[in-house]
């Protein structure tokens, strides 16, 4: 296929076009227009597929990628210039990206066809800002710049905050709503000032320009607000990540996003929105290396990944466990980024995307089964809802990094390089921190994962009224076959082929049976070094480039840290997957006595614990902190105060007091003219003193427009004595 | 096509004398003259925008117009468009017609109340087209008299303190700038072309001298900040800004948008066409100051804003946060900061446009505008679910005016950011804050009276009638088109912009 903005723009306008005429004529519609956009977004996939075949199976050699721009914004007149160029960028990330996006939205779009069925009013409602969502988050995957990205990355922002809210007679979702608006453009109000920072050097802010402009030293030298520009602009741009992918310190608005409807949770808030923030740091992990906080990245990932484990222990909501566990998953994410894992990183942002929307949307086939959220009122549900069952059951079986399995590929390569990164690197051993809380999140994920499907699954029901209204789940196309296929894509075998020989290499001509590792590598910047800028037009000359690929090597991104040595990494990699076996199953074992065979109670822990039982329930007391202290006691009372010196200080006195002068002065010139100027020189100018008066009574009796003149003939005067030189 | 700025200047003064002739008892009447007279301005503002000529920087050769009017004093009729007022003279005809149609509703007095607001619309014209500065203050001057009855008249229960209040501080300013005019017009030795503001500008005054209470000033510097003062107050810049909020609490729902959405610029217009071109070097050496009172408007707006229980009151504590960016985007002094500053105008014009509308289309259901009564209850509550139509369209407005990348505000927000990051990079760290802000109170206003159980009272009022969806939809399409392709307004601007840079760029 050839690669032009119009030959690659449908895969964005399906479901754009989707939205408009949703938005205009989705009442009119059958079906209040939802297989619009259900045929919109697989419209989307057949051609996230060609791209994929392209890219992955064809012709390309793996580093070939597409840029096309074309010119949005050109303000150039004369000797001012200025142009914003906007376009598209694909490699081979981007394709597989396009695959998993469309392909995962595709199939939530058919389960919510399933599961908002019967929703009074808003049932057409929910399928517009699918469709806007789908195409900004495509959108975003395609742009080849940061300030396109900013765009999609808002209106991604906006639907999550309506999806939120979509249930809008409850307060909660109204107020969770702005919670995750407001906790997200925090982050973004970041990214925007790294924009910014980024442009203020390269003069753009696309991709290429921003790799070559490292590889030749631009941000070299150049400093912001007393630190490195590169610094600056690297923290920002990752303070974005942190916002939208729910990192420490701004996890707190994804818990309460669950409020909305589970098959936006599973799109937005599992795989697809919450991703892209991973997905940023990514694209610019040259900048993050260059600004030298990989470091810092890695302890927000490791604080994430730990801390949001440990909270989904004793959540006893079903879809609040998942949003634990997806807060964790992407700390993960971003451990890989910081410790250089960049190629296991992208490898489970697709395998997390994948199990986690099939759990999101099993939760979600429950839930819609037995109309309640909480676990303590389910339970021996297996025999009522088996296919909901067995598809949940291999998804956690990936998330809780059992071998064999999607999850366990991935963790356990970005375990690996941590392990790697915090002993054998030659760092310093405190780093042995980062790893060490990866290893002890992922023993708390196995075990919150199995707690989560012992409680919900197995055991006798808890509450016999909830389970005799569960009907029987037979299989339905559109409720089932989503989640089918998303469970069979957590098999390790699709991403990874080593542990199952040479079966799958086939498939792969390029890079055979570890065709993942070989295809996504971190952007090398010294092969855009030699890219100089060349004129743009709406069908951009540098478009289609590749060089030959670089000789495979392991992924050599480790900030800062001899890269030559294989051997370490190997070694750390068995021990690591060692490690994970013994750990994973373990977390399961424990899960199994504790909810299963019951031979040791869970208040045992509770019980000695409260304290820090308390503190996990009220999730470590961010919301507390945030909203109770920082929002409502610091900002709403610093704003009415101000609002009060505003109006009842600053207004009342230093402005409407002018009145209160002037009426002063005004009463002692009356008094003047009534008792110095009339009793002293009694009648003698008599005329003038009553014109005076005249004026002053026509003053007082608040005729400004007069009062004005007299002002203006006044300062008239004035000006005319001044000396003009 | 020369007399067209004409006739875009007097068809509102001649549909004005038409309603005089009309039985003031006959008030549809009234309103449809009223309504066709504005269509037709609206439709001559759009010929002008197809007739103008993107490739000419400054004024337009083809539409200039001058006529000797006081010859004593070298005082000229005279008139012209460039790409700075082109924008704002489209604008104040779509606003203007809007307005017409969403007064309908207005029962009181309605001949006067057209009469005035067509008055109104003539002399807004007059400020964007003079190219005389006695001419512009008399516009400027003129325009007062019209917003003071409307506001004095029709406002809410507060009105006449608003009216005399907004009347005083507005004068207050512009008998400062007069001193300046009058100034300007000695220095200059009283010649053809005292009055005359294109020949004025090209900085021929820093080398001046002004003697003051025996201290020698900088005539430049000096009549600098005369000028500034009368535009500050207009737009409004933080500390100059009380005004606002209680004229737009008290007037009328249409004298609201007019006031937000066309008046305001006027102060940001003055400074490009007067006070930047004519004092080049002191507007150079005094835009730090520029820019941080554009900044300290920002967050003092939003900070304010989100403390207001008033949803009107809000809106007009946010119009203070958005002119703010309009004066960070001029005090950059790039190419992307002005131009950015020029979009913003409009674009504020459209979306604070879009909130008063809703504002008064609620207004006139519940007759409070209370978000939190004074009592502690809630204003309003459940509206998203009972007034669709209604909650859509103020959506759109809200995340306009938020900034909402693809629709209108993000981007000349944007271009601002751009322009100033490298000259105010501590300024800039401040003002994306206002972004912050600016969604904080927006979304935080909406929660409170979209979110939750419709109340009996609120289940009582009706969605948006046909005429009020119509008279939005115009604006909705503004919004979103200009927030995915601005170019037709930029591309206007440009050249005139570029051209007062270059100007500016002499003397920095």
């Amino acid at each position: 296929m050839e690669y032009t903005i119009t030959s690659i723009a449908p895969i964005f306008l399906f479901p754009f076009t989707a939205f408009v005429l949703n938005a205009f004529f989705g009442r009119k519609l059958p079906r209040e227009g939802d297989w619009l956009s259900v045929g919109a977004i697989f419209m989307s996939f057949v051609w996230a597929c060609r791209i994929f075949s392209d890219f992955i199976f064809g012709k390309f050699s793996t580093d070939y990628y597409v840029h096309k721009v074309f010119n949005w914004i050109d303000l150039s007149f004369g000797e001012q210039i200025f142009k914003i160029d906007l376009g598209i960028y694909i490699d081979n990330m981007t394709a597989i990206m396009l695959l998993m996006v469309t392909g995962a939205a595709t199939l939530i779009h058919l389960f919510s066809t399933w599961y908002m069925k019967g929703d009074e009013g808003g049932y057409g409602r929910f399928f517009i800002y699918l469709s806007l969502f789908t195409s900004a988050m495509l959108g975003l995957v395609l742009a080849d710049n940061l300030l396109l990205l900013f765009i999609f990355w808002e209106i991604m922002g906006f639907c999550s905050y309506s999806l939120i809210g979509y249930y809008n007679k409850k307060e909660r979702a109204g107020y969770a709503s702005i919670k995750a608006f407001m906790t997200t453009r925090v982050g973004d109000v970041f990214l925007l000032l790294g924009i910014l920072a980024i442009w203020s050097v390269v003069g753009n802010v696309n991709y290429v320009d921003i790799y070559s402009a490292i590889s030749q030293g631009l941000f070299e030298g150049k400093v912001v607000l007393g630190i490195s520009l590169a610094t600056f602009a690297a923290f920002c741009v990752f303070m974005g990540t942190i916002g939208k992918s729910a990192q420490f310190p701004l996890q707190v608005w994804l818990p309460d996003a669950m409020m909305g409807p589970t098959p936006c949770s599973a799109l937005i808030h599992a795989a697809t929105m919450v991703a892209a923030g991973v997905y940023l740091s990514l694209r610019m992990y040259p900048l993050m290396q260059l600004g030298d906080i990989t470091h810092f990245i890695a302890y927000i990932g490791a604080i994430t990944a730990f801390g949001a484990a440990t909270i989904a222990l004793v959540q006893t909501d079903l879809k609040a466990v998942l949003a634990f566990s997806t807060i964790s998953q992407l700390g993960y994410m971003v451990i890989g980024i910081g410790v250089g894992s960049y190629n296991a990183a992208f490898m489970h942002l697709i395998t997390h995307a994948v199990f986690k929307a099939c759990l999101f949307l099993s939760a979600g086939s429950v839930i819609h089964a037995v109309h309640t959220q909480e676990m303590p009122q389910m339970g021996g549900l297996r025999k009522k809802l088996p296919i909901t069952f067995m598809c949940m059951m291999l998804c956690t079986l990936a998330i809780a990094g059992i071998p064999f399995f999607s999850g366990f590929v991935s963790k356990d390569r970005i375990l690996g390089d941590a392990l790697y990164w915090g002993l054998f690197s030659g760092q310093s051993k405190v780093h042995f921190l980062v790893p060490f809380l990866g290893f002890a999140g992922a023993f708390l994920t196995a075990f919150y994962m199995f707690r989560m499907m012992f409680l919900t699954f197995f055991g006798t029901p808890r509450d016999q009224h909830v389970y005799d209204h569960c009907h029987k789940e037979t299989f339905s196309f559109n409720r089932n076959l989503p989640l089918i296929i998303l469970a069979t894509f957590t098999l390790g075998i699709f991403f990874s082929g080593s542990l199952t020989g040479q079966g799958i290499a086939k498939v792969f001509p390029k890079g055979g049976q570890e065709w993942f590792k070989i295809l996504v590598e971190a952007p090398q910047v010294k092969k855009f070094e030699s890219y100089t800028k060349e004129g743009f037009g709406f069908s951009d000359t540098r478009a289609e480039k590749s060089w030959e690929k670089a000789h495979y090597h392991h992924q050599s991104g480790y900030a800062g840290i001899n890269p030559e040595n294989e051997e370490g990494i190997h070694h750390a990699h068995v021990e690591g997957a060692i490690a994970s076996i013994i750990i994973a199953f373990s977390g399961v074992f424990l899960a199994f006595l504790l909810y299963i065979r019951r031979t040791i109670s869970p208040d045992k822990f509770v019980n000695p614990l409260r304290c820090w039982y308390e503190a996990l329930r009220r999730k470590y007391y961010f919301d507390e902190l945030y909203i109770d202290i920082f929002i409502k006691k610091v900002l709403l009372k610093f704003n009415e105060f101000l609002a009060f010196v505003d109006m009842g200080i600053y207004d009342r006195f230093a402005i409407d007091g002018w009145e209160k002068v002037n009426r002063v002065l005004f009463k002692a010139s009356k008094w003047f003219d009534d008792v110095v100027v009339d009793s002293i020189a009694v009648d003698g100018t008599g005329t003038s003193i009553n014109i005076f008066n005249l004026i002053l009574r026509i003053v007082q009796s608040g005729k400004i427009q007069l009062y004005f003149f007299i002002l203006l003939f006044v300062l008239a005067g004035y000006v005319w004595t001044l000396d003009i030189a | 096509m020369s007399g067209l700025l004409n006739w875009i200047l007097w068809l509102p003064v001649i549909g004005m004398i038409a309603i005089l002739f009309v039985p003031k008892d006959k008030k549809d009447l009234i309103r449809t003259f009223g309504v066709v007279t504005t269509s037709i301005t609206f439709l001559l503002t759009l010929v002008l925008y197809a007739k103008f000529n993107t490739s000419i920087g400054g004024m337009q050769p083809e539409f200039l117009i001058k006529v000797p009017w006081i010859e004593q004093f070298n005082i000229f009729y005279s008139l012209g468009v460039d790409g700075i007022s082109l924008p704002m003279v489209v604008l104040t005809g779509l606003l203007f017609l809007i307005c017409t149609v969403s007064s309908w509703s207005v029962d009181k007095q309605v001949k006067s109340y057209y009469v005035l607001l067509l008055m109104l619309q003539s002399s807004v014209f007059g400020v964007f087209f003079a190219l005389d500065f006695f001419l512009f203050y008399v516009y400027w001057e003129v325009m007062l008299l019209p917003m003071f009855f409307l506001i004095g008249i029709w406002g809410g229960e507060n009105r006449e303190y608003a009216a005399i209040k907004f009347f005083l501080y507005t004068f207050f300013g512009s008998i400062i700038m007069l001193v300046g005019i009058i100034a300007l017009y000695y220095a200059t030795g009283k010649g053809v072309d005292s009055f005359n503001i294109l020949a004025l500008q090209g900085g021929h005054f820093t080398k001046e001298v002004v003697t003051l209470f025996g201290t020698e000033f900088s005539f430049e510097k000096l009549f600098f900040w005369a000028m500034f003062l009368g535009f500050a107050i207009k737009v409004p810049v933080f500390p100059f800004h009380t005004w606002l909020p209680h004229a737009h609490v008290q007037a009328p729902t249409a004298v609201s948008v007019i006031l937000a959405g066309v008046l305001l610029k006027m102060g940001t217009y003055g400074f490009l066409r007067i006070a930047f071109p004519i004092f080049p070097m002191a507007s150079v050496e005094y835009s730090t100051v520029i820019a941080v009172l554009g900044c300290i408007s920002v967050l003092y707006g939003a900070f304010c804003a989100m403390a207001q229980s008033d949803v009107k009151k809000l809106v007009a504590y946010s119009s203070v946060s958005h002119m703010g960016f309009v004066m960070m985007g001029m005090a950059a002094m790039t190419v992307q900061g002005m131009n950015g500053a020029v979009l913003q105008m409009f674009n504020h014009g459209t979306s604070t446009a879009m909130m008063f509308l809703m504002i008064g289309v609620i207004y006139e259901r519940s007759h409070h505008r209370w978000i939190v009564k004074p009592d502690g209850s809630k204003g309003y509550g459940g509206l998203y679910s009972h007034m669709p139509k209604y909650s859509i369209i103020f959506i759109i407005g809200m995340f306009a005016s938020l900034g909402l990348p693809g629709l209108s505000g993000f981007i000349s927000e944007a271009l601002i950011f751009l322009g100033i990051f490298n000259r105010f990079t501590t300024i800039t760290v401040f003002a994306v804050l206002g972004l912050l802000l600016g969604a904080a109170y927006l979304l935080w206003m909406f929660k409170r009276m979209f979110f939750g159980e419709a109340s009996a009272e609120v289940k009582s009022y009706p969605d948006m009638s046909i005429r009020e969806v119509g008279y939005m939809i115009p604006l909705c399409v503004a919004v979103i088109v200009f927030g995915i392709y601005p170019s037709p307004i930029l591309n206007v601007m440009k050249a005139s912009v570029a051209q007062l840079l270059d100007l500016l760029g002499k003397f920095s």
